[in-house]
């Protein structure tokens, strides 16, 4: 009998065992097919791992020697973990931060008391932004508090909950070197940022790289090793760290001495397009990005050498000489009898000096600048000719150098409108046509360069994962002929050795060049007293490495620009041969094949 | 008191040899689980370890990849051209002036080799590297390719970084 009660218990103990079972399996199938179930275990993810977006390093930039432009530099962000924070050291942690951030101490107190959860921020961000030195200070309190001498029933000072990440920050090592052609990067904001202006701007994508989302699982088995993500590519320019410093220390102290309101310096290589150096006024220092409404109150370009137009006068005259030799309108020796006046569609056209300079050959029209010669040159070469050539040159268009901003003039055409005959007379002598200064270096280059017309650019070459990419000069045209281009070098090479040109003489070497003095218009005419005073050369003129641009902005000191940009031009002159380590003729002429077989004959 | 054995009990074995042979059994059964079970807890605890050490090494690099770009762009503002200018300023130095430059001529000297040879910014992204599948496989995926794979072929891994 006790026997069959044991057996009976013992089943009836299996039974509820297995029924327990049976509704534990029953309540797990029913779990996991629940409509919550999905969401429960998509919640359950939360627990697993975080995924975040990680930002790849912005891309570095170089100049033409890698000598770095622009890179990144440790910032940490402070911020308050407050679960961390231990009950009673809320004042500790404020009375640190406002001490070494400077920041409000009651304000800091109060988002150290605040209670996390419950609708409250886990983690609250006081600084995104601050200095490594700041960071050591913060450790070496922590250090100060863990060595105190206690006395009895004093708490140990602690900053718990206080704590700091490390990220980049964008950097300008040079400062305001060369700023207009790098532009900037709006570090301070984080997940949004992109470049302005410039470099920066202009190849944004490429510097930014891509930015990925990364998971990382809590379970160390579940861990595994990141991908690599790739940097932002780095860019190496074309300008020279030092040359651009030279460039913009000259056109500063030509600023302050000729009283301009602004001004530029331009230094190109006419064999390839490479901009050397690109000097402007005024100059953002790109790590202070914030101060840029007040340097450029609107509507003042960022790089005027690329965004601004202004009638350039007189050096205007060597693109129309070389558009009057090249149609065959004159040649070397073509005389031109000057009576001081030359008059086209009802207008009277006079010398700047309103003088008469009598029969004069092409070389003289250049040395003395006589707007009537070249009056009577365009229309020598004729509206379609002439029109034609300088859409050849490229004046009716950007010259799509590797810049954002860059703006050109409309040009006016016979039939349009606005173009009357009087036009062709004046765009000859660069009056009633305006352009922008890298249009004239870039024009000019064709001279200095065989007839052989580079498009400008910034960037010499891309670095993308570790590999580098050249950029290949890129041809805009041959607007005119070799020879023409010769004959024109050879003209304002002779021209520039006149005594009229003094100040634009660079002992030594031979350049060739052209003041230029631009009247700027209002709306009553040219009734401004103050001008554009410019000037272009390039050289050595047997074999032009360089084209050099200087355009000085209503100059006080002197209204022209022999006065005033010619002296300028030279004294940059004097700094670059040493710079780009030309020498003088004297040296370099002798070492030339046909020089030393001349040498050896006599 | 004659005891009669039935030919099928005279084969049948005795109940203790019977008890020991299900016991050896079962033992070896246990034996085999608890070594599979310890061999399992042993990789799965380096696998374990592995992974913390990658992820102890990640924010390194990471570290490290701050401290290079920083210490980069420290070094390119204490020789930038303000600073230098300052130095030559201070050292009493001057710009060279072309008039009094004396050039000497090299025989085979040839600019453009100079040209050629600029400071050009070095690399700045490592090659990529994977972990060895010993570092992420689970002991279930090692056995499955060693011993179900009818005909294993050597894994083949590339680009790895000894």
């Amino acid at each position: 009998m006790n026997a069959q009660n044991g057996h009976g218990r013992i089943l009836t103990i299996c039974i509820l065992a297995t029924l327990i079972a049976v509704a534990i399996c029953v309540q797990f199938i029913r779990i996991q097919n629940m409509d919550v179930a999905q969401q429960i275990l998509d919640d359950s993810k939360a627990y697993q791992g975080v995924t975040r977006l990680v930002y790849p390093n912005r891309g570095n930039i170089y100049d033409a020697k890698g000598r770095l432009l622009a890179g990144n530099e440790t910032t940490y962000e402070v911020g308050l973990d407050l679960n961390a924070i231990l009950n009673g050291q809320e004042e500790t942690i404020a009375s640190a931060v406002s001490e070494i951030l400077g920041m409000d101490y009651d304000k800091v107190l109060a988002y150290a008391m605040i209670e996390p959860g419950n609708g409250n921020p886990f983690y609250i961000q006081l600084d995104g932004f601050v200095s490594p030195d700041k960071i050591l200070e913060f450790e070496a309190l922590i250090e100060e508090y863990k060595n105190m001498e206690l006395g009895r029933n004093q708490v140990r000072p602690r900053l718990n909950g206080l704590m700091w990440t490390a990220h980049n920050k964008r950097s300008y090592p040079e400062g305001t070197t060369g700023s207009n052609i790098l532009g900037f990067y709006k570090y301070l904001d984080r997940t949004q940022g992109m470049g302005y202006f410039g470099v920066e701007e202009t190849y944004n994508t490429l510097l930014a790289g891509t930015p990925q989302m990364v998971y990382t699982a809590f379970d160390p088995q579940k861990l595994s090793m990141l991908d690599e993500i790739p940097a932002g590519a780095d860019i190496e320019l074309t300008f020279n760290r030092e040359i651009q410093a030279m460039a913009e220390q000259e056109l500063d102290e030509a600023i302050e001495w000729s009283g301009a309101k602004g001004g530029t310096i331009l230094i190109y290589n006419p064999k390839n397009g490479e901009i050397i150096a690109m000097a402007n006024t005024p100059r953002l220092d790109p790590n202070e990005y914030w101060n840029y409404g007040e340097l450029f109150p609107n509507p003042e370009p960022f790089n005027p050498t690329i965004s601004k137009t202004y009638e350039p006068g007189s050096v205007f005259k060597a693109i129309t000489v070389a558009i009057a030799l090249d149609t065959g309108a004159i040649e070397m020796d073509t005389v031109y009898s000057d009576d001081g006046a030359y008059e086209i569609g009802g207008v009277e056209i006079r010398n700047w000096d309103y003088g008469a300079y009598g029969d004069v050959d092409m070389t003289d029209c250049m040395r003395w600048s006589l707007n009537t010669c070249l009056a009577w040159m365009a229309e020598e070469i004729g509206p379609d000719n002439f029109y034609r050539y300088l859409k050849a040159f490229g004046f009716d268009r950007n010259t799509g150098i590797d810049l954002g901003g860059e703006t050109h003039w409309p040009l006016k055409l016979p039939g349009d409108s606005n173009w009357y005959e009087i036009d062709l007379a004046t765009n000859a002598f660069g009056q009633g046509i305006s352009v922008t200064p890298i249009q004239m270096a870039m024009t000019v280059g064709a001279l200095a360069n065989e007839g052989k017309m580079y498009v400008p650019h910034v960037v010499k070459a891309v670095i993308i994962d570790g590999r580098r990419y050249e950029v290949e000069p890129v041809l805009a045209g041959t607007p005119v002929s070799a020879e023409t281009a010769r004959q024109v070098t050879a003209m304002l090479t002779e021209t520039l050795m006149d005594e009229s040109y003094e100040n634009a003489y660079i002992d030594g070497y031979t350049f060739a060049g052209k003041t230029g003095t631009g009247q700027i218009p209002t709306e009553y005419g040219y009734t401004n007293p103050l001008t554009n005073a410019s000037f272009v050369g390039w050289g050595p003129s047997e074999d032009p490495q360089v084209v050099i641009y200087v355009w000085m902005q209503e100059p006080t000191r002197d209204i022209w620009g022999s006065q005033i940009a010619a002296p300028i031009f030279s004294k940059v002159v004097e700094k670059l041969v040493v710079l780009m380590d030309i020498p003088p003729d004297s040296i370099r002429l002798m070492n030339q094949p046909d020089r030393q077989v001349m040498e050896a004959g006599e | 008191m004659s005891t009669t054995t039935t030919p099928s009990q005279a084969y049948k074995q005795s109940p203790w040899r019977r008890q020991m042979q299900v016991i050896g059994a079962f033992m070896l059964v246990l034996v085999i689980v608890a070594t599979i079970a310890g061999l399992y807890l042993s990789i799965s605890g380096r696998a374990a370890a592995a992974g913390r050490r990658i992820q102890e090494l990640e924010m390194q690099a990471t570290t490290l990849n701050l401290e290079i770009n920083n210490l980069r762009t420290r070094l390119a503002q204490v020789s930038s051209s303000h600073a230098l200018n300052e130095r030559i300023s201070d050292l009493n130095m001057r710009i060279l002036d072309p008039h009094t430059t004396i050039y000497l001529e090299v025989p085979g000297y040839s600019p453009d080799i100079r040209k050629g040879s600029g400071n050009q910014p070095a690399p700045v992204t490592a090659p990529k590297a994977k972990l060895l599948p010993e570092y992420t496989s689970s002991l279930w995926d090692w056995l499955r390719e060693k011993i179900w794979t009818v005909s294993p072929q050597p894994s083949i891994i590339d680009e790895v970084t000894p």
